[in-house]
């Protein structure tokens, strides 16, 4: 069973018929099915390489904030509140590997 | 387009409506991008249909993200190889008037902020633009076969304390016609759209309602109760299935109507 690691996730291809799993590790110690019955009839060699291109698309990595956004203020009365926030478009995915990540963006 | 060996992308499939509508599409044969901003919902949905056998993918997305977007209909394609069904069932509601009058003044003691305002513009209509954009862009250029599933809700008539919510969704239900007409003008035959706009329906989403007003309106339900999500998933899964079923937007109420008994 190929195990990859890729930016300090562990990952799991797993065969399932002539179907893999990719599972992964949480924090806790748990495991978590990313994808369930993918890459049908591929061989191990093939599954594994294009697992590895799903997981860097589907977790991407070394979230960076950039703000403040000053165009989508969070109101309290007349109080306007900048700052980074999950739902506003300031908050950017680095979607490469995290070693390419510029110290500033 | 039968749904056995599609394949179908549903955001907010992490929860509700989203999470019945995965789950049934899987449990009928296809595969199932499982899409939503909230990561332990999509590991539990996930889990859940590989467990029924299914084939599934999670994908934690913001739908509001062009980026994102464009990367969760990449991780669908790029796990199975196509896609046909996409179903943007992502969606906020964040309640409140307009205005708030002081009662002793008279004056407004309070104004619908922008946030909420944003927010639920954001997520309701900007997000399901860009999931039906990309989405019809992905179909077009792969020569699929296809269907645009936009969530609109009944509140499409203008609800009070929500006008958020209510624009939102109004125009959701406009898309149907739009996309349709403009695919015939490009000569796309093969992608239909067709909303769906439930009542109100048992999800987490009405917990964060007005208790007391929830009890109020289904007095006005002519079924008796809320609507099941899986009621909504089998209506899609028929819409999916029914080919001359397009450029519309289907109501699914359990017969909700105004106080005194005329149908909504
Ligand atoms: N429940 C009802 O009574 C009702 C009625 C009419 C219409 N609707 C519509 O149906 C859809 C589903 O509603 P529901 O009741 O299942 O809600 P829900 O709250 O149970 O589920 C919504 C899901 O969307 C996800 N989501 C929210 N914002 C997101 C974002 N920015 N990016 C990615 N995912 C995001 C949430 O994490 C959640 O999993 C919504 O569009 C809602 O407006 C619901």
């Amino acid at each position: 069973m190929p195990t990859l690691t890729y930016n300090d996730m562990t990952f799991a291809v797993e065969p399932r018929g002539d179907r893999w799993d990719i599972s992964y590790a949480l924090p806790n110690g748990a495991n978590a099915i990313a994808g369930a019955g993918l890459l049908a009839g591929l061989p191990e060699g093939e599954a594994t390489v294009r697992a590895l291109a799903l997981i860097k698309t589907v977790f991407p990595v070394g979230i960076r904030c950039v703000g403040p956004d000053v165009s989508h203020p969070n109101t309290i009365g007349d109080l306007k509140i900048i700052g980074p926030d999950v739902t506003h478009p300031n908050f950017i995915y680095w979607d490469k590997d995290s070693v390419s990540c510029p110290k500033e963006l | 387009m039968k749904i056995n060996g599609s394949v179908a992308l549903v955001t907010g499939g992490g929860n509700g409506i989203g999470e019945a509508v995965v789950k049934h599409l899987a449990r009928q044969g296809a595969k199932v991008a499982v899409v939503d901003m909230v990561q332990k919902n999509i590991d539990r949905v996930v889990k859940d249909i590989k467990e029924a056998g299914g084939e599934a993918l999670g994908i934690q997305a913001n739908v509001t993200s062009e980026a994102d977007t464009a990367r969760y209909i990449k991780g669908t394609i790029e796990a199975f190889g196509q896609l046909n069904i996409a179903v943007s069932c992502a969606g906020i509601i964040r309640d409140g008037m307009m205005l708030s009058l002081d009662k002793e003044t008279g004056k407004v003691s309070k104004k619908l902020g922008l946030d909420k305002w944003q927010a639920v513009i954001d997520t309701n209509l900007t997000g399901t633009f860009l999931c039906m954009r990309d989405a019809a862009e992905a179909m077009v250029n792969g020569g699929w076969e296809g269907l645009l599933v936009p969530i609109s809700s009944v509140n499409k008539i203008g609800q009070v304390g929500q006008i958020n919510y209510s624009s939102a969704k109004v125009a959701d239900a406009l898309m149907p016609k739009i996309i349709v007409g403009e695919f015939l003008m490009r000569g796309i035959r093969n992608i239909r759209c067709v909303a769906v706009a439930p009542g109100y329906t048992a999800t987490p989403m009405l917990t964060g309602m007005n208790q007391d007003a929830l009890k109020a309106i289904l007095e006005d339900v002519h079924l008796g109760r809320l609507v099941a999500p899986e009621e909504i998933a089998s209506l899609i899964g028929y819409c999916v299935e029914n080919e001359a079923i397009n450029a519309t937007t289907i109501e699914i109420t359990g017969g909700l109507c105004y106080p005194k008994g005329i149908a909504k």
